[in-house]
C-alpha cells in the first residue's frame, strides 16, 4: 500500500539493532499522529526467521527484501534493492537509524531517489501535517529545525538513543511478506574482502565502577598523566575521547564512544571532553556523570549530573589531593 | 595519481554562537574559522599517496572569501593547486547542493580519486562525499581508515571503520570517492618553506558560470532540505553546577560524590 511509514531495519548476526527498535517506536507514534500505516523493511538473504520474530514481537508487518547478493552488506546492492522498493511501494517516510551503515549507503539511496536525507535527528515537531525535524549542529552546541522540501518519500535518520525503543513482546501471529528483488551484477563495484572482528581488548571498561576520562582539553600526552593520576587515586578505569587515542596519547582500547567502547559505570568523570554525540553514545547511560570543562557551553554539560566550569589543570590536582586524603 | 581533496571551513570547535534576529543563522562576525578536522586527515592521506606514487594533489573548498585561508593552508601543507568554488549561489547548500557544485568541478577534470572528510563539524550531514560519488557515477567507500594503492593499478583497497572496534576491508575500482575518518596518520604542519612556496602555486577561482551550472542546481536554492531556525539544545538532566575556586569546587564535588551519590 502506498504512503506508508517504513522503518528500514538494520540487523547483524541474526539480531535487529536496538536503534531499529527505537525507529519503530517513533514510527508507531508518527503513524498514529499522521494516520498512516507502518511497516518494517529488512534487506538480506535467509532472514525469514528474524523477520518472523520481529513481527511477532512488534506486531508490525515485516517486508523482507531478499536477494542473495545482500547476504553481506554492500552499499550498492542495498541501494539497488531499496531504490526499487521505494519506487514500487511509494512510501511516505523512510526511517533509519543513524548508524555507520546508514552513513555508508543512505546518502546514495537518497540521491538515486532524487531526494534529500535528513540525518541524525534527535526530535521532531509536527505542525499542520508538516514534520519539522530537530538535528544537532555546530558540534552539539545548537539544534537546527529542518523540513524536507518537495514530495515524499522523505528519508530521515535518527540519532541513537534519542527516541525510546518499543521493545515489548506482543506475541502476535507474525505477518511477513517475502519479496525477491533483483540486483544486477554490474551494479556491484565495491567488493567486501574481509571483516576484522573486534579483538578482545585488554582494557575492558565495561565492568569498571568508576571511569575517569580525558579529552583533547588535556593538551598533550605528558599532561594526560593527570587523568591517570586521578584514576589511580580513585581506583578507577581510564577512558578517553577519540582525539586522545588518534593522537597516540593512549592506546585505542581506552576510547569511549560509537567507534570505541560503550560503558555504564556508576560514576563517569569527563575532563576536557566537549561531549560530541559520538562520545556521548558510549557513556551517557552512566549512573552519575561529572563534567569538568572550561567552556560553560560545552555539550557535555547537557548530560552531566554535576558540572564544574573550570580548568582541568587546577581542578583535577585538587581532586587527586582530596582523593588521596580519603583513601591513603 | 591525480587526487582531489575537499576541505570545508568550519567555526573553531570552542566557538560561542550568537544568532541573527530570526534565529535562522549564526552571526559570523565574532567567529574564528578553521579547517574541518577530518578533511585535514583526508589531505594528509592524499599527500602520502602522492609521495608514494607521484602525481598531484588538488585542494578544493566551496565558500566565500574567507575559505581562502583553508586553501592557502592546504597549499602550504603540500597540495599542488587550489580550486575555490566561490559565489553567493553556492552558499548555504545542503549536502545535495554542495555535492552538485563539487561534482561539476570534478567532472571538468580527470581525477582518479576524490577524498572528503567523514563529516563536517558544523552541519554534520555526513553525506557530501557519497552524494558526489553518486552524481558522478563513481563507487564510494565511507569512514576510511587506511588506503592501500599501488602504482599502475585501477583498483584501490581500503580499511573501513565499523562500529564498536570492528573493521572491514573493501576493494573498489578507480575513479572513486573515499570519505576519510580521523586518526589514520598524524596531520603534518605547514612549514615556513611550504608557506613561501604556497604563494607561487596555482589558485583558481571558479564561479557557477565557469562550471557551466545554472544557479538553481546548487546551494540553498537546490537544497532538498529547508532550514528553519536554530535553537539552544534542551538539557536532558538537571545539572548541579558547582561554583567557587578550584579548591572549593573540588571539595564540594568530592563531598557530593561521597554523601549524595554514594559512589566513593
Ligand atoms: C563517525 C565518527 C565516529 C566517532 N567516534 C568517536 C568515538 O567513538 N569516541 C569519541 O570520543 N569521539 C568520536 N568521534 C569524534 C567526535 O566527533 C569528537 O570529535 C570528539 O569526541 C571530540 O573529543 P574531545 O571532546 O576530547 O575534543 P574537543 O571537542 O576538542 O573538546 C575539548 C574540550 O576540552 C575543553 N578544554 C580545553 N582546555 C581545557 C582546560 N584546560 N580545562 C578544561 N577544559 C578544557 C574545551 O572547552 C573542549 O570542550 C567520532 C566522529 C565521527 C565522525
Ligand atoms: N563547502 C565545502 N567545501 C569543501 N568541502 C566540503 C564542503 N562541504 C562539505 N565538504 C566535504 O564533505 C565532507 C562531508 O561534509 P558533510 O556532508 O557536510 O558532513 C566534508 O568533510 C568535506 O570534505
Amino acid at each position: 500500500m502506498a504512503g506508508r511509514i517504513v522503518v528500514l531495519g538494520e540487523h547483524r548476526d541474526g539480531r535487529l539493532k536496538k536503534i531499529s527498535w527505537e525507529a519503530m517506536g517513533l514510527g508507531r507514534k508518527l503513524a498514529a499522529e499522521l494516520g498512516k500505516d507502518l511497516c518494517l523493511a529488512l534487506v538480506g538473504s535467509d532472514i525469514e526467521g528474524l523477520a518472523r520474530e520481529v513481527s511477532r514481537r512488534s506486531g508490525l508487518e515485516v517486508v523482507v527484501l531478499a536477494n542473495d547478493r545482500c547476504r553481506h552488506y554492500t552499499p550498492e546492492a542495498y541501494c539497488e534493492v531499496l531504490a526499487e522498493y521505494a519506487r514500487t511501494d511509494d512510501p511516505y517516510l523512510l526511517l533509519l537509524g543513524h548508524t555507520y551503515q546508514t552513513m555508508d549507503f543512505a546518502p546514495t539511496l537518497a540521491t538515486m531517489l532524487d531526494r534529500g536525507l535528513i540525518p541524525n535527528c534527535v526530535d521532531y515537531r509536527s505542525t499542520d501535517g508538516q514534520l519539522l525535524w530537530v538535528r544537532q549542529v555546530f558540534n552539539g552546541k545548537l539544534n537546527l529545525e529542518v523540513s524536507a522540501k518537495g514530495d515524499p518519500p522523505y528519508l530521515v535518520s535518527l540519532q541513537q538513543g534519542a527516541f525510546p525503543a518499543s521493545e515489548e513482546d506482543l506475541k502476535v501471529p507474525p505477518r511477513v511478506e517475502q519479496r525477491q528483488v533483483g540486483v544486477a551484477e554490474g551494479v556491484l563495484r565495491r567488493k567486501l574482502l574481509e571483516v576484522m572482528e573486534a579483538v578482545q581488548t585488554k582494557v575492558d571498561l565495561s565492568q569498571a565502577e568508576i571511569i575517569v576520562a580525558g579529552g583533547r582539553g588535556l593538551g598533550s600526552q605528558e599532561k594526560f598523566q593527570l587523568i591517570l593520576d586521578l584514576a589511580s587515586a580513585l581506583g578507577a578505569g581510564v577512558g578517553a575521547s577519540r582525539p586522545v587515542t588518534d593522537g597516540g596519547w593512549l592506546p585505542k582500547e581506552h576510547q569511549i564512544g560509537s567507534s570505541g567502547q560503550t560503558v555504564t559505570p556508576r560514576l563517569y568523570i569527563a575532563c576536557g571532553i566537549s561531549g560530541a554525540i559520538q562520545h556521548l553514545v558510549g557513556m551517557s547511560n552512566s549512573g552519575c556523570i561529572v563534567a569538568i570543562n572550561k567552556d560553560p557551553y560545552a555539550p557535555i554539560f547537557q548530560v552531566a549530573d554535576y558540572g564544574i566550569v573550570g580548568d582541568v589543570f587546577q581542578v583535577v590536582p585538587k581532586l587527586i589531593e582530596i582523593a588521596r586524603e580519603m583513601r591513603p | 595519481m591525480r587526487i582531489l581533496t575537499c576541505l570545508k571551513q568550519v567555526p573553531e570547535r570552542d566557538s560561542r554562537y550568537k544568532l541573527n534576529q530570526d534565529g535562522s543563522r549564526v552571526l559570523e562576525e565574532d567567529l574564528v574559522f578553521e579547517t574541518n578536522e577530518s578533511d585535514l586527515f583526508a589531505l594528509e592521506e592524499a599527500l602520502r599517496l602522492k609521495e608514494k606514487l607521484g602525481g598531484e594533489v588538488a585542494a578544493l573548498s566551496l565558500g566565500s572569501d574567507r575559505v581562502s585561508k583553508v586553501l592557502r593552508n592546504a597549499l602550504a601543507m603540500g597540495a599542488d593547486r587550489a580550486i575555490h568554488l566561490k559565489g553567493p549561489e553556492f552558499e548555504r547548500g545542503d549536502a545535495w547542493g554542495t555535492a552538485h557544485a563539487i561534482a561539476a568541478a570534478v567532472a571538468a577534470e580527470d581525477f582518479d580519486l576524490v577524498l572528503t572528510g567523514v563529516q563536517s563539524e558544523d552541519m554534520a550531514f555526513a553525506q557530501t562525499g557519497a552524494v558526489v560519488a553518486q552524481i558522478l557515477g563513481w563507487p564510494c567507500a565511507t569512514i576510511v581508515m587506511e588506503i592501500a594503492l599501488e602504482a599502475d593499478t585501477c583498483r584501490v583497497q581500503v580499511k573501513r571503520e565499523l562500529e564498536s572496534n570492528v573493521f572491514e576491508r573493501v576493494e573498489l575500482p578507480l575513479p572513486a570517492v573515499l570519505t576519510i575518518q580521523s586518526g589514520s596518520h598524524p596531520i603534518r604542519y605547514a612549514t615556513l618553506r611550504g608557506i613561501m612556496q604556497a604563494k607561487r602555486k596555482e589558485y583558481r577561482v571558479l564561479t557557477v558560470e565557469d562550471l557551466g551550472l545554472s544557479a538553481e542546481t546548487v546551494g540553498e536554492v537546490a537544497a532538498k532540505v529547508r532550514h528553519h531556525r536554530l535553537l539552544a539544545p534542551e538539557r536532558k538532566k538537571q545539572t548541579v553546577m558547582i561554583d567557587g575556586g578550584a579548591e572549593e569546587a573540588a571539595r564540594t564535588l568530592m563531598d557530593k560524590l561521597v554523601n549524595e551519590v554514594g559512589v566513593l
